[in-house]
């Protein structure tokens, strides 16, 4: 199963991303999260903190620098460049780098290339895509099995999603599943269903308890596990799984 | 002047840049935002209605390059002319154009990408200011997107991520030999937040903007914080931003 993550900068991307990944191992799923995004931090979302999200990051350009041996397969590299995080996710960065060697399998070949290649029956993988359009751009010739668009209830948030939803609908390369974050009256959930007519919708709750283990650099999975905006994005990613 | 905002999607650049831009048009300069994303973000914060922004096809024209297809201004046409021509005119008296517009799938941006470039590399010099809302994250912003900055300001919310992507900027920034580089530390909440993104940054501290609901607000309500709560937190502390840059970056 693939799942990808899309939408505008700051949305919450990255957040929905880690709750995603580790629920979906908690309930027994080998899980395989992906950092597609060239200022990586998904590390500090899933609970490895700073350090090791850091030291992820100085691998990649190592391998950049020709410091490091590029991996010979898509496997090796997650064997190799990735680090286990927080309930059996595996966590690999993947975002694009300057000095790519062509058709390498390590770094020539686009994250969803990589995302498509590593996918496999027993293993769901869950793909942090680069904000804004570019990688979902790209997707049409790698079908995905959902493309959760996050957004937030602001005019930017909303206008940057409906784009990435349009495209992802256009190609037809997977379902389109909007998470609505930050969500506090009847009026943001107004605003969300106009951006998305007919798409389906999941409110995620404005919670200060996210904003708060975002602020420390913890997982809202460990900090605040029965926060409603955290319940929301477990019951999100119990959902996906159903309904597969 | 010349600065460019970066940082962390979310951070908060769009409406530091917006607010900044119409802040300084405000006193009288002639001000140019740019807004290199070519997703709708500055429009917002600049209240300006059109949010694709971007040239025209008769600004821009297509050549060739020992046989590659290469794009670039109309013959005769200035950064300059651009910027007097084509640039939408907004609030304040403040001009501004955008990469263009993306939609996707496959959208060909080749033309209206290479013609913002060009005019990045002319930007009208005399009596003119400009201010550039880049790309969120670190993908080189002070070669490509930035090279027109005299000052970067780094902008970092006291989060772990925001705190890191600003520590990668600075990195950056020294290897780029990029000129002056400062943070601006945003939707501060008590007193140590600042300190915090001085100390995770390693960046000298330009000023700080407090967390602010209107902000929120203005932002669910798809309108400029200006327009929205002109004497507020935000616009305060913006206003003090340009103060102190302008100090700085001019002669007495």
């Amino acid at each position: 199963m693939k799942i990808a993550v899309a939408g505008k900068g700051g949305s919450g991307k990255t957040t929905t991303c880690a709750v995603l990944a580790r629920t979906l191992a908690r309930s027994g799923q080998t899980t395989l999260a992906l950092d597609c995004d060239s200022n990586p931090n998904l590390g500090i979302s899933l609970g490895i903190g700073e350090d090791a999200t850091e030291h992820l990051i100085s691998v990649r350009d190592a391998v950049d620098a020709g410091d490091e041996e590029h991996a010979l397969t898509a496997d090796d590299l997650v064997e190799r460049f990735g680090v286990d995080a927080p309930d059996g996710v595996r966590l690999a960065v993947v975002s694009a780098i300057q000095n790519p060697e062509p058709g390498c399998p390590c770094c020539g070949i686009s994250p969803e290339q990589l995302l498509g290649q590593l996918a496999r029956p027993g293993r769901v993988v869950v793909a942090d895509f680069e904000a804004g359009l570019g990688t979902v751009m790209r997707l049409d010739a790698n079908p995905i099995d959902v493309v959760l668009v996050v957004v937030e209830p602001t005019a930017k948030s909303l206008e940057a999603g409906r784009r990435v939803a349009e495209s992802v609908q256009k190609t037809g390369v997977g379902r389109v599943v909007v998470a609505a974050n930050r969500m506090r009256d009847d009026e943001d959930g107004a605003r969300v269903r106009t951006a998305f007519p007919g798409l389906e919708v999941v409110p995620v709750p404005d919670d200060p308890a996210i904003m708060d283990a975002e602020r420390r650099g913890v997982a809202p999975l460990d900090a605040a596990p029965n926060a409603p905006g955290v319940r929301a994005l477990v019951d999100l990613a119990d959902q996906l799984l159903s309904r597969r | 002047m010349r600065v460019a905002f970066v940082g962390k999607g979310g951070a908060g650049k769009s409406s530091l840049a917006g607010t900044f831009a119409r802040v300084l048009a405000a006193t009288g300069q002639n001000v140019l935002a740019v807004d290199s994303d070519p997703l709708p973000g500055m429009a917002f914060s600049l209240g300006v209605k059109q949010t694709d922004a971007g040239l025209p096809d008769e600004a821009v024209e297509e050549y060739e390059d020992e046989g590659r297809r290469r794009y670039r201004l109309r013959a005769g046409l200035t950064g300059k002319g651009v910027a007097e021509q084509y640039a939408v005119h907004g609030p304040d008296g403040v001009h501004f154009i955008q990469l263009g517009k993306a939609r996707g799938p496959r959208w060909d941006n080749a033309r209206q990408h290479f013609a913002y470039q060009r005019v990045l590399d002319d930007l009208p010099d005399d009596g003119w200011s400009v201010v550039g809302d880049l790309p969120g994250g670190t993908r080189q912003p002070f070669l490509t997107w930035g090279r027109f900055a005299e000052t970067f300001l780094v902008v970092v919310e006291p989060t772990s991520a925001s705190l890191l992507t600003g520590r990668r900027l600075a990195r950056l920034a020294g290897t780029a030999t990029a000129p002056r580089v400062m943070a601006v530390a945003n939707k501060v909440r008590e007193r140590h937040d600042a300190e915090r993104v001085a100390e995770g940054t390693g960046l000298g501290l330009l000023g700080l903007v407090p967390l602010d609901p209107m902000l929120d607000e203005a932002d669910r309500l798809g309108r400029a914080v200006l327009d929205h709560d002109p004497a507020g937190a935000t616009a305060t502390a913006v206003r003090l931003l340009v103060d102190v840059l302008r100090t700085e970056t001019e002669p007495v």
